[in-house]
């Protein structure tokens, strides 16, 4: 399997480790007024989505960097990465 | 006071070399490593007047190598004795970046091809899952090769350089060692 890294074009996905759906990178507040139930959600909560999957790989033998990944979980296919960091400022 | 006798990370007080057919394998005790990376929202430095280079490039100039390691980050590499103290040089050039000392971290293993560039290129495809076009002379690339995290500088057509981990120095020549004794025996 071949992830298309924004930065570093076509790279094996044995470089990369897998962490989970990119919704993670939506941490709720935790602050004095946070919502108990918002981050219950957040921490044990997962769609399992048959098809289209927005995920976070990390490119540990690589540059290091988070990406958002989607795949689809049926076929395997890469439809596209970017930086997760890009994702979270709303660039991508 | 007490008389150390400083070591290579292979383990020797000189360095190991070795040559296999067109191959040969030095490892480079005489590299200073220094890590720079930006601050949130600085500017990029021009250290020892290097351009930092983009993704999956190096820059040289003289003694001093700049490598690009991530977004905002490179690994400088410099001709000098271990016991320099380089990470200070780089921090004068550098001010307000973020720089930390790596040179005891890493064993680099330097490989010279007496016949050009074609044998470099059958040990990167044994070694490396990497389109060729990545490992041109004048790029670079982290990548994992045999489950150790390893930077790879094409320094030439003629010239490798790889960086692995300094606790792994062993597993790492035998790596390399085994893929270029490969090489010869079945030319």
């Amino acid at each position: 399997m071949l992830i298309p890294h924004p930065l570093l074009g076509l790279r094996d996905a044995q470089e990369f480790t897998y962490l989970g759906d990119a919704s993670l990178l939506n941490r709720p507040d935790t602050g004095t007024d946070a919502d108990p139930e918002a981050f219950f959600a957040y921490t044990h909560l997962r769609d399992n989505p048959a098809g289209v999957h927005r995920e976070l790989w990390f490119h540990e033998q690589g540059d290091r960097s988070w990406l958002v990944v989607t795949r689809n979980t049926l076929t395997h296919e890469i439809l596209g990465a970017e930086l997760a960091s890009d994702v979270k400022r709303g660039l991508a | 006071m007490t008389d150390l006798t400083p070591l290579c990370a292979l383990g020797a007080p000189e360095p190991r070399r070795t040559a296999r057919g067109a191959l040969s394998l030095t490892e480079n005790p005489d590299l200073a490593l220094a890590s720079l990376a930006l601050r949130a929202g600085g500017a990029q430095p021009a250290p020892f007047g290097l351009t930092l280079p983009g993704p999956g490039a190096f820059n040289a100039s003289g003694e001093v190598l700049a490598l690009w390691t991530g977004p905002g980050q490179w690994m400088l590499a410099a001709e000098r004795s271990p016991d320099a103290d380089f990470a200070a040089e780089l921090r004068a050039q550098a001010p307000g970046c973020s720089i930390t000392e790596q040179t005891g971290g890493w064993c680099c293993v330097e490989i010279a091809s007496a016949t050009g560039a074609a044998p470099l290129d059958r040990l990167l495809e044994k070694l490396v899952n990497l389109p060729p076009a990545a490992l041109c002379p004048g790029r670079a690339a982290r990548t994992g090769l045999h489950h150790l995290s390893v930077f790879v500088i094409r320094r030439s057509t003629d010239r490798l350089a790889v960086l692995g981990m300094s606790s792994a120095a062993g597993s790492l020549w035998h790596a390399l060692d085994a893929a270029a004794l490969r090489l010869e025996s079945f030319a």
